[in-house]
């Protein structure tokens, strides 16, 4: 088999890590940060089979999952490496019927040398997530306000990471007098050439499981999906996001990011069997903080996916949004959040067709460093063409209740 | 050994004209030193008491003596430093011990002190010397959320209101200029300026209204572990 050409995205992903080891040899002091937390779910659901039993449930378990369940169980390491370098793993088990046990949610290495004049460069290399999310502020990528992400943020976790290189450049006026800072972000990748599969073929879902770097998600002798890999490389093109922030000292978040995967729709892997998706979007968000605990959250996306895989041109544009509301008291916090979502089909059979809304309240007790609880009550009302042609209703209403008790270790957890 | 004390001998009229002078120069100056008592109140737009608002005091006929350099600690704890805001005069050393259990990596790009100490837990480093005046703005290269201001100041006397909006100090008979700081204010440095005579009463008291409402102060209470 004749070598692949080597991309821009996977020349600096090799490199970086090189650069990085030569730093660790020249470290005369480097710190050692690691947590490891278990999660485990009670749970009583009446959704459909989930997307990775090879379903269209919307929430990740579906009614036969209703009992005790892992909701995760994960270990992360951060590495100092010499001064201005760090290495990050996160490593985690979901039980979710994986192709692998236990996998890389996020491994990267961290390269940030000190502000100058006011401004800082921070570049990063490895698989991570672009920064898109303002919920999943948590270590982990997790929401610390439900345990089901919103529809966006759930999207993101199945088929979104960056696999290369990303570039910061921030402008700190909050340390230089002034009351708010700027950044602008670029970031250059690999292996996502799969992210639409899913979206295009089960349409949004409300979950919070993050799909391992090079995972797989559904099971391959289930329809529809029939096993996706959203991370992979087979069309020789790297994708290309490109977003700004702006912060308010500590108190507002705006952030908007277009993202472009640039893949080739006609071409198809024929190892695993999967077509190119060319997936575009752009995303906005904002976050307020104000005293007395109140968090208010909002987050839009709006994009399209499109394969020629099979010969014909098929597109499926897509669009979410969620407002969030949050109050802490003390040790308790309170969330509400709604969810609305559309997958339109513009094909000759329509299928992926999906739209629909979502209804998540949490509540968490932070009881202290170690143990925290979580209630959460979600109901997603779908309408979803795939799955009355797979002889299911058109329109359904599922819910899901969870609880969760996380146990969480660590060097900064005492 | 010490040589004996010299005796005065002989009535030198001159020598005495000298010391009555002398005497009288003293006790001129002494006049002139008596202190008053000089009280500077804070007010937000509303009317409230602005507690820990940063006050300075110079003298406007003459420098004015120095501050005594003080040597003064800023922790790191629960990923925050405390205080969040010190004032100390020119010449003066902080510490920056780090007690939490994970590497705190400090800096400053402020003209009055650039510097960085690189990633450390407990006490490695020796205390900062700040030998410039201005507001130096201190953050931590891994934990975006630390924030801190140190005001180095070369006035002969500074300190911070107290929950009741007000500073006070014995200060000599004269004219001075008093100035207003904190990083909550949004007016510029000349509306946070007053001159003001403190005359032969035994107190004066300054009032400074401020027209701009405040910034929002820093979230309290938002977990560390966040935007990690």
């Amino acid at each position: 088999m004749p070598a692949r050409p080597l991309t821009t995205s996977t020349a600096l992903t090799l490199l970086l890590p090189a650069l990085g080891l030569l730093a660790f040899a020249g470290a005369s002091r480097a710190a050692t940060d690691w947590d490891l937390s278990l999660d485990a779910r009670l749970l009583n659901s009446n959704a459909e089979p989930s997307f990775m039993e090879g379903g269209l449930g919307t929430v990740r378990f579906g009614d036969r999952d209703s009992g005790v369940q892992l909701g995760r169980a994960r270990f992360a390491l951060t590495q100092s490496i010499g001064e201005l370098w760090s290495a990050h793993l996160d490593v985690s088990m979901f039980d979710d019927r994986d192709r692998s046990p236990v996998g890389v949610t996020e491994a990267y290495l961290l390269f940030r040398p000190y502000p100058h004049n006011g401004y800082r460069l921070r570049l990063k290399a490895g698989a991570f997530y672009p920064p898109i999310s303002l919920e999943n502020r948590a270590a982990g990528w997790e929401s610390p306000y439900t345990l089901s992400f919103s529809a966006i943020d759930s999207w993101l976790a199945v088929e979104v990471r960056t696999l290369g290189l990303e570039g910061q450049l921030e402008w700190l006026g909050t340390r230089s007098g002034h009351d708010f800072d700027l950044g602008v972000t670029a970031g250059v990748f690999g292996w996502n050439q799969g992210a639409g599969t899913v979206l295009s073929t089960d349409g949004f879902t409300l979950t919070d499981r993050q799909t391992p770097v090079f995972g797989r998600v559904g099971q391959p002798a289930d329809a529809p999906l029939y096993g996706a890999e959203p991370f992979l490389q087979f069309d020789h093109r790297d994708g290309v996001y490109g977003g700004v922030e702006a912060r308010y000292l500590d108190r507002v978040v705006l952030r908007a990011l277009r993202y472009d995967n640039r893949a080739d729709p006609n071409e198809v892997d024929e190892v695993s069997d999967s077509y190119a998706y060319n997936t575009t979007f752009n995303s906005a968000g904002a976050r307020l903080e104000g005293d007395h605990g109140w968090t208010g959250i909002v987050q839009w996306l709006d994009g399209q996916s499109t394969t020629n895989g099979d010969g014909r041109p098929e597109t499926w544009p897509f669009k979410s949004e969620y407002a969030l509301l949050s109050k802490r008291f003390g040790r308790h916090t309170l969330s509400a959040r709604y969810d609305w979502f559309d997958v339109h089909s513009i094909n000759y059979f329509g299928h992926g067709a999906q739209s629909g809304h979502a209804w998540t309240a949490a509540y968490v007790f932070q009881a202290n460093a170690h143990w925290r609880i979580t209630l959460e009550w979600l109901q997603v009302v779908s309408s979803n063409y795939t799955r009355e042609e797979l002889g299911g209703p058109l329109q359904l209403t599922e819910t899901q209740l969870q609880l969760a008790i996380r146990y969480a270790l660590g060097s900064a957890i005492r | 050994m010490r040589p004996p004390a010299r005796v005065p001998c002989g009535g030198s009229a001159a020598r005495l004209a000298a010391a009555a002078l002398w005497l009288l120069a003293g006790l001129a100056a002494a006049r002139g030193a008596v202190a008053a008592t000089l009280v500077v109140n804070v007010r937000t737009p509303d009317g409230h008491a602005l507690p820990g608002a940063v006050i300075t005091v110079r003298p406007l006929d003459g420098p004015g003596r120095r501050p005594a350099p003080v040597r003064a600690v800023m922790d790191q704890a629960d990923r925050a430093f405390k205080p969040d805001l010190l004032v100390i005069p020119v010449g003066s050393t902080v510490e920056f011990p780090n007690s939490d259990s994970v590497s705190h990596q400090i800096y400053s790009f402020s003209p009055a002190k650039r510097f960085q100490l690189p990633l450390y837990r407990g006490k490695p480093y020796p205390p900062v010397h700040f030998d410039q005046p201005g507001v130096v703005t201190l953050g931590c290269n891994i934990h975006d959320q630390m924030l801190a201001y140190l005001l180095v100041t070369d006035a002969p006397w500074y300190g911070r209101s107290n929950e009741a909006g007000a500073w006070s100090s014995d200060v000599p008979r004269g004219r001075y200029r008093v100035e207003l700081w904190h990083p909550r204010l949004r007016e510029g440095e000349q509306d946070l300026e007053r001159e003001l005579t403190v005359g032969d009463a035994d107190r004066a008291e300054l009032t400074v209204q401020l027209t701009k409402p405040l910034l929002p102060a820093p979230l309290a209470e938002r977990p560390h572990s966040w935007d990690y």
